[in-house]
């Protein structure tokens, strides 16, 4: 009797905790009411999370008029939960999205966020009208703009050199490939440290997945004028790799290693441990984007405080044998996309493009990018000096609120202050560098496009063409093997990526 | 049932079970209601947390978008896993995964009680415990931290491990990227990481040994292997057995970090797996339904492996796990 | 039993495998525990040692920065406490759910057992997936609330079937007597099955401990309340960071130092290692069965 009793008690209790939980849980988010907070989702690069009562929360509240209450999320894992919160039906007002991968693609296809393009043309906000369309138009998915785009700088790749090695055997930074052909050799053949033994080579190479997103072999590709990704021919668009500069630049790389000028390790060395070689002496060549230039002048100023201005050399992009081609960064990294379940009115929407476009104001983007004027920097001479003992909140600052930044219609904020002359160089060097290859930067023409195929298969197609290049840099299969991957490609989904893709062109062209 | 009981029974014992007969279901709800109490908090959990997810794994058959929600996604029933079984790298795929499960179930899972064994037959009890917490501290690094110390280790040119293989075999192959070396390279790291920590469950069982086995067997003349082979290896067989039921249940899932690690352009052939591909396929790009019908596909492989292993078990005696 | 124990190693082959033993061990010792040391090494090592040297046990200069940088923010040493309280808790929840729900399972004629435990063995081979799980953590109301950590992983059917074929391996007569003196279901489970079976359920205690200690998945999906946030979770980003792909490296923020990377390694390992000793204390009581028989 008594167990007959229990058992249904337990279970009724149980599940009424359930009920009332649900009800709870109901916390009547996504109503027509104005909005009084805005809450964003955001990755975040610190060591830690800001937190609710953070000074830069604050500051920006104010400035955008609405309290900002911001969900951090590691960038790591930044996109496993983009997708539960999309699941679920607590649905922030605004979300960083990090790329256009298939599930924001179907769910801004389903209408799941708003179509911003209208509003952003509409110069109601004027910080949100881009100073870069192409770049706007490249954030898009074919064409409709569902968030406003994070900018990067366009020209980042560069080539980095030894100095001090360059001084000892007298040659001068590289303008052309075979300039750079020529000083791997050199690099590697001619003992350019002078102790008389055969321990250096050229050009330092990290393992690197996927095509088009930046690796030294892209850009080698690009230099060569095999176009950035897809290159018009006749009309259509075609995949870079199946173009005849492409093969060219393959062959480029191919000797490049055959004759030892590269790393014994490029197909597996770690990233993260892509400056050590340099640093140490052993290779004397990263294509790399400019900054590692400063991190490794860095590096070099423990290493050696009186000499560090000797050892590090940048160069710009280089001429090619068929041209002059430079190969530019995307532009943007990601948006931030306004989800329907969140901000449900067309007055909220406003309310919110409203904050965002005072998060675009120079005031703002001193908090994000530099932190509280006063407390963790101060302006001399119109250059951001920071205090040194608070180095652990700038560095929170530019990890996590500097990743809201959108800065669509400049970037105004105070530039850093150079803590030497030769930084101070340096930067200036970087900044004329990237003026000069600007003008010949070649984009990717279907930035924009969307292609269903892709959006499923693409990461398995990238890494056909990604490993036959390697491995045909390696020697392991020969242009008869590379023509059968690029086949692979083809037969694996690559066919319908192009027809989807030309489609496209000739619709919005 | 096992040795062990009959060893542990004193002689003449009578058997301590009679059998369940059939019983009206009120008699054995009055008789059992104990232990059904004792049952229902673990019940409970297994319905809200375990099978009512499942209700949401139709996504499978569905076209699932997050914003539309499970029901309001389209209804596309066995595509994905038709996509899933008809991609012409599953056979590769199935193999490469076959293979380090393999290696996993032949070569670490039987060191793993080689070494508990070793470890038992440790006279000196400090060195013993010593030993025992050294073991298992790698089971606690991360696998990006044990493959960023396995890439230092055989790195070219100045690795450790590299320049002592070089110095005693005369190699310079490149270990990272030789497709030949990748799966002796994943073998080694899951014996070096999990070994000493999956000698923890044996220990554990070791421990409830009786020591009047022992003590009785030396006075019967036996020796130190005999006892080990009549007496230790009987005590855990039934630990052993579980524990094998239960891995080639598993035997589709290499685990995910590991390889993907581990694996670059060179090796990619042999690297590929079930677990890697879904990733690429279906997580990173956001397609939970393709990724949940292959978890399907591999839950139902794995399911009958289980419950075949188990009859397997049961016809040598051996008590399973039902 | 000294006499005995002395007697059954003291022949001449014995001693040479006992030599064998304590070298191949002491060997496996050490190997297990050199990657680590490297690890503890880099942790107080600069910078510019940790680039320049390949593989090292002890640093050339001395410097506690990395440990000063990240233990200089509050918000570590907060969720280090609540990790801990975390653990201590979930541990026991989780723990208790598994052996109530073991010791059922033991009994081979309980009605419906076979059952049951087929739907355990499925739940081991299938999981939902994180979505699904998630929508019924909040469904429950669980999300941004500690048990959100704990209950979604309450009972780990691998443990479950562990326990429950330990328990049944138990001497019955034990539980028989104990029934004859009166006691119910749950007294036998409290007096006479759990201390008899200390050393697995101090094993599973561990495995369990170590799990919610581990976890970094369901504070990421259930917990968006920053200040909520467990250890694991908080230096994820960095712990993570080795695994980014080039194309991140190159991205505007730097990745986090080695050293920090080696420093939040040993931070997130040490005191689960000092979890163990206190364990291993059960696994040394081998005589439990023995001495209650006797």
């Amino acid at each position: 009797m008594r167990s007959r009793k229990r058992i249904p008690v337990a279970i009724l209790a149980v599940g009424s905790l359930a009920l009332t939980a649900t009800a709870c849980s109901d916390d009547g988010a996504g109503s027509a009411e104005p909005l009084e907070s805005l809450d964003i989702m955001a990755p975040f690069f610190s060591a830690v999370p800001p937190e609710e009562d953070d000074p830069i929360d604050a500051a920006l509240s104010e400035l955008a008029g609405l309290d900002i209450s911001v969900q951090w999320v590691p960038n790591t894992d930044y996109g496993a939960k983009t997708n539960t919160v999309l699941a679920g039906d607590d649905i922030p007002d605004v979300m960083v999205i990090q790329g256009k991968d298939q599930a924001f693609v179907q769910t801004a296809e389903a209408g799941g966020f708003w179509d911003l393009t209208e509003y952003l043309a509409s110069g109601d906000y004027p910080n949100l009208v881009t100073e870069n369309p192409e770049v706007q138009e490249a954030s898009s998915v074919n064409g409709k703009v569902y968030g406003v785009y994070r900018a990067r700088d366009v020209i980042r790749s560069s080539v980095i050199l030894r100095q001090d090695w360059l001084d000892n055997l007298g040659l001068e930074l590289p303008e052309t490939t075979d300039d750079l052909y020529e000083i791997a050799r050199a690099f590697t053949e001619d003992d350019p440290d002078g102790n008389g033994e055969d321990d250096t080579y050229g050009m330092i190479n990290p393992m690197w997945g996927g095509i088009g997103n930046g690796s030294p072999y892209d850009a080698i590709e690009v230099w060569h004028g095999s176009g950035n990704l897809w290159t018009e021919e006749g009309g259509a668009l075609v995949p870079a790799f199946t173009t005849p500069e492409w093969s060219q630049a393959l062959e480029y790389e191919r000797d490049l290693v055959s004759n030892g000028y590269v790393n014994a390790d490029y197909a597996t060395m770690d990233p993260a441990t892509w400056n050590e070689p340099f640093l140490n002496g052993e290779g004397g060549i990263i294509l790399d984007v400019q900054s590692r230039a400063a991190q490794l002048v860095g590096l070099f100023k423990e290493q050696d405080p009186d000499n560090f201005d000797k050892y590090v050399g940048l160069a710009g992009q280089l001429e090619g044998p068929n041209g002059t081609f430079a190969m530019p960064t995307a532009g943007y990294s990601g948006f931030l996309a306004v989800p329907r379940a969140g901000v449900q009115t067309e007055e909220q929407l406003k309310q919110v493009l409203t904050a965002l476009n005072e998060l675009n104001t120079t005031e703002a983007q001193n908090l994000m990018n530099h932190g509280i004027e006063g407390d963790n920097f101060t302006v001399e001479d119109g250059v951001a000096v920071f205090d040194t003992s608070k180095q652990d909140f700038t560095d929170q600052v530019t990890g996590a609120w500097a990743q809201l930044g959108m800065n669509v219609a400049g970037y105004n904020a105070y530039p850093l202050q150079q803590p030497t002359e030769y930084d101070q160089a340096l930067y200036q060097l970087r900044l004329d560098l990237q003026a000069e290859d600007l003008a010949n930067a070649v984009f990717n023409p279907a930035a924009g496009f969307v292609s269903p195929t892709y959006t499923t298969n693409g990461a398995q197609l990238d890494t056909i063409i990604a490993d036959a290049r390697i491995q045909y840099i390696a020697g392991q299969i020969d242009e008869a093997g590379l023509q059968a991957a690029i086949d692979n490609w083809h037969a694996s989904g690559g066919d319908e990526v192009t027809q989807e893709i030309n489609d496209l062109y000739a619709e919005l062209n | 049932m096992t040795t062990v009981l009959e060893v542990d029974r004193e002689p003449g014992a009578p058997p301590s079970r009679t059998p369940a007969r059939r019983r009206r279901l009120w008699t054995d709800a009055v008789r059992y209601r104990w232990l059904f109490l004792l049952m229902l908090p673990g019940v409970l959990y297994f319905v809200l947390f375990r099978f009512w997810p499942m209700y949401g794994a139709r996504i499978a058959f569905k076209n699932y978008i997050p914003f539309l929600g499970i029901d309001g996604s389209e209804w596309v029933g066995l595509t994905h896993f038709r996509e899933f079984l008809s991609n012409p790298d599953f056979p590769r795929l199935l193999e490469n995964t076959l293979i380090l499960a393999g290696l996993s179930l032949f070569i670490a899972f039987p060191l793993t009680i080689v070494l508990a064994l070793l470890l038992n037959e440790l006279r000196l009890q400090i060195l013993k415990r010593t030993v025992q917490t050294l073991v298992y501290i790698p089971h606690f690094l991360s696998w990006t931290v044990v493959v960023s110390i396995t890439a230092l280790l055989f790195a070219i040119g100045n690795g450790p491990l590299w320049t002592f293989l070089g110095w005693a075999f005369g190699t310079d192959a490149n270990f990272l990227a030789d497709p030949d070396w990748f799966r002796p390279l994943i073998l080694m790291q899951e014996v070096w990481k999990n070994t000493g920590w999956g000698t923890i469950i044996f220990l554990a069982a070791l421990a409830g040994v009786d020591q009047e086995q022992y003590e009785a067997a030396v006075i019967d003349g036996a020796g130190r292997w005999q006892r080990v082979w009549h007496i230790t290896i009987p005590s855990i067989l039934p630990t052993i057995v579980v524990l094998l039921i239960l891995q080639t249940g598993q035997i589709l899932n290499t685990g995910f970090e590991q390889i993907y690690l581990m694996s670059n352009s060179l090796n990619r052939t042999v690297a590929d797996v079930f677990d890697t591909y879904v990733y690429f396929a279906g997580i990173e790009q956001g397609a939970y339904s393709y990724s949940t019908a292959v978890g399907l596909f591999k839950a139902i492989v794995g399911l009958v492996l289980i419950f075949g292993t188990n009859w397997l078990a049961k016809r040598f005696n051996q008590q399973g796990i039902f | 039993m000294n006499a005995t124990n002395h007697k059954r190693f003291n022949t001449r082959a014995g001693r040479v495998f006992d030599v064998f033993n304590v070298l191949l061990l002491t060997g496996v010792g050490l190997i297990a525990i050199l990657p680590f040391v490297y690890v503890l090494a880099g942790s107080f090592a600069t910078e510019l040692e940790i680039t320049t040297r390949p593989f090292f046990v002890w640093p050339n200069e001395f410097t506690t920065t990395s440990y000063e940088s990240i233990l200089s923010s509050d918000v570590i040493v907060r969720a280090f406490a609540t990790t801990i309280a975390v653990t201590v808790v979930g541990t026991f929840v989780q723990l208790a759910l598994t052996a109530l729900m073991a010791y059922p399972l033991s009994k081979v004629d309980l009605p419906g057992r076979r059952t049951i435990l087929s739907l355990v063995v499925f739940t081991m081979v299938f999981s939902a997936g994180m979505i699904p799980t998630f929508l019924v953590v909040k469904d429950l109301g669980l999300l941004d609330s500690y048990w959100s950590l704990i209950l979604p992983m309450a009972i780990n059917p691998f443990s479950l079937i562990i326990i429950k074929n330990f328990f049944q391996q138990l001497p019955q007569e034990l539980e028989e007597s104990a029934k004859i003196d009166g006691a119910n279901e749950l007294q036998v489970l409290r007096h006479v099955v759990i201390p008899l079976s200390k050393p697995v359920l101090a094993t599973f205690a561990l495995f369990y401990a170590v799990g919610i200690w581990n976890d970094y998945l369901s504070p990421l999906l259930y917990l968006s309340d920053t200040s909520k946030w467990t250890l694991q979770m908080i230096l994820r980003q960095v712990t993570a960071a080795a695994s980014l792909s080039a194309e991140e490296m190159s991205s505007d923020v730097p990745p986090p130092a080695q050293g920090i990377k080696f420093a939040v390694v040993i931070i997130a390992t040490i005191p689960v290692l000092l979890a163990y000793p206190f364990l291993q204390k059960h696994f040394a009581k081998g005589m439990l069965i023995g001495s209650v028989k006797g």
